[in-house]
């Protein structure tokens, strides 16, 4: 299922590089002090539910005007909260060491300037791949095995998702690759979140308020009725999307 | 070590503190010590409904502020043994409310009582958090009504989400669902969501059906819980939603529209029975 979306290995090979560019939250740190960060996010989020909930981010260092920052406490911190903090971009390089210390590697930003960050070390980014491979790895399809209530926001950032349950009226799944729902979806799915066209959503019981893929959407109003209450395929053809039934 | 139960909906107006009311009365006649906390500071009802407001003299907002212990502010119930009352503040808001607070008084009428009943106020803010937030069980209280399922199916993802138990990452609340003012004639005319679709959308067990009945607001008006009333089907439904929490087994009732009336009653106009 993941094949075209991700460089599976075919059975001769047991891996393969490939670069990819993959569309990342970004947290810029204001204030050097977890203490200070960690209870404003926990703040945040016990606002807003399952927002952001194991969504790998990276850590912006440009704002701190070169402080020292405990990573080791941050990361853990930021782990409790459910958030993936996967590597830092930005600020200066002995920042950026003790970063990597704590296991944070420094991540490129596609529009920044080559020389600023392959300087130090020309290779950086990729030997450092190997050290969070299990992380991200993990996240490539996110598993959710209850069911999604009103007001609860799932997104798989860089991921598929596999939601076991409902996804109930009032609920929003978002995944950058393919959605499949076991259970009905009465709320919204919207798959290829950074705008994937190949991206697709898969569901047991079709009822939604809303699917959308790579931001064209349709909302309950202009389905066909015929694909109500089935178990149905969403892609996109073109600018438009195509209801399948399955099975 | 007692457990706490928060009675919540998300929704207003939809018998969230009725029901508190005769599940704690039900508790206590069921030889459980029982306290049901008011936590709808501002818009204090609680009292009202068991019939004690003019005993009130101090509430959880003068205990939480230490102007008052706790066993002053507690009202004994006078007609059931082993019930007892802490009142919200009727002139405050809920910003007088505090976690340490709440975990101070809930911890001491650990030792006093069996169950801790928890009146949620409506909404998802701080009140309604901090009801929630020591719960061991959560009782839901929704109407067959899309807006109620709705806002139930929100407050259940809060329990999953924001609750103590959750937070600490422990066995999850348990949570129970008490369908209430359900007409089973408005249910046949497709009039009101039929308890399976309920259940469907909630996916939670059903603890009882209360139906809608006359004899609810007659014991609101005046305070007697209407599980006091045995006559009513009502305070029949509460009974055995009370025996069915301390693990009766008793069948649902009340479910299916009372039978059609004959050819006299169709001629002469014979409505549906109360």
């Amino acid at each position: 299922m993941t094949a075209d979306a991700r460089p599976a290995a075919p059975p001769s090979e047991a891996f393969r590089l490939r670069a990819s560019n993959y569309s990342l939250l970004t947290l810029r740190l204001l204030s050097a002090r977890p203490e200070e960060v960690l209870p404003a996010l926990g703040d945040q989020f016990r606002r807003a539910p399952g927002f952001l909930r194991f969504a790998p981010i990276a850590i912006g260092l440009d704002d701190l005007d070169g402080q020292e920052v405990d990573f080791a406490a941050l990361v853990s911190g930021l782990r409790k909260l459910e958030i993936l903090p996967i590597g830092v971009v930005g600020g200066p390089q002995t920042l950026r060491a003790a970063a990597a210390g704590a296991g944070l590697p420094t991540l490129r930003s596609a529009g920044q300037k080559e020389t600023e960050i392959e300087a130090p070390a020309p290779v950086a980014a990729p030997p450092a791949a190997p050290e969070e491979a299990p992380r991200p790895a993990a996240a490539r399809t996110l598993l959710v095995e209850q069911n999604v209530r009103a007001g609860q926001r799932i997104y798989a950032q860089g991921a598929d998702l596999i939601v076991m349950g409902t996804v109930n009226a009032g609920a929003e799944v978002l995944a950058d690759g393919h959605i499949h729902i076991y259970g009905t979806l009465r709320g919204r799915a919207v798959a290829g979140a950074n705008e994937d066209p190949e991206a697709r959503i898969f569901v047991q019981n079709f009822d939604p308020e809303l699917v959308a893929i790579a931001g064209f959407y349709a909302v309950r109003e202009g389905l066909q009725n015929a694909s109500i209450g089935r178990t149905v395929a969403v892609r996109l053809e073109g600018e438009q999307l195509r209801f399948e039934p399955l099975g | 070590m007692a457990q706490v139960i928060v009675v919540t909906s998300g929704k207003g107006g939809v018998g969230k503190t009725t029901s508190s009311a005769a599940i704690a009365t039900g508790l206590a006649q069921r030889g459980k010590k029982t306290v049901v906390i008011d936590f709808d500071v501002g818009l204090r009802n609680l009292d009202l409904i068991m019939g004690v407001e003019r005993r009130v003299v101090f509430d959880i907002v003068n205990v939480i502020q230490g102007e008052a212990k706790l066993q002053q502010a507690l009202v004994k119930d006078k007609r059931v043994d082993g019930l007892a009352i802490l009142p919200a503040s009727q002139t405050r808001d809920k910003d007088a409310l505090t976690r340490e607070g709440v975990a101070t008084i809930i911890e001491e009428l650990s030792k006093d009582f069996d169950y801790i009943l928890c009146d949620s106020p409506a909404g998802i803010e701080k009140g309604a958090l901090l009801a929630l937030y020591f719960a061991d069980q959560a009782i839901v209280v929704t109407n067959p009504e899309v807006s109620s399922v709705r806002d139930s199916d929100r407050i259940l993802g809060v329990l999953q989400s924001k609750s103590k138990r959750a937070e600490e990452k422990k066995e999850p609340v348990k949570q129970h669902l008490l369908l209430t003012r359900y007409d089973p004639a408005r249910v046949e005319r497709g009039e009101m969501l039929k308890l399976d679709d309920v259940l469907e959308i909630l996916a939670i067990p059903l603890l009882g059906v209360i139906p809608e009945s006359e004899s609810v607001l007659k014991a609101s008006n005046s305070g007697n819980p209407v599980i006091m009333d045995s006559d009513s089907t009502a305070g029949q439904a509460y009974s055995d939603a009370v025996g069915r929490f301390l693990g009766d087994d008793r069948p649902h009732r009340f479910l299916e529209a009372p039978k059609k009336p004959g050819l006299f009653g169709r001629l002469f106009g014979g409505g549906r029975a109360a």
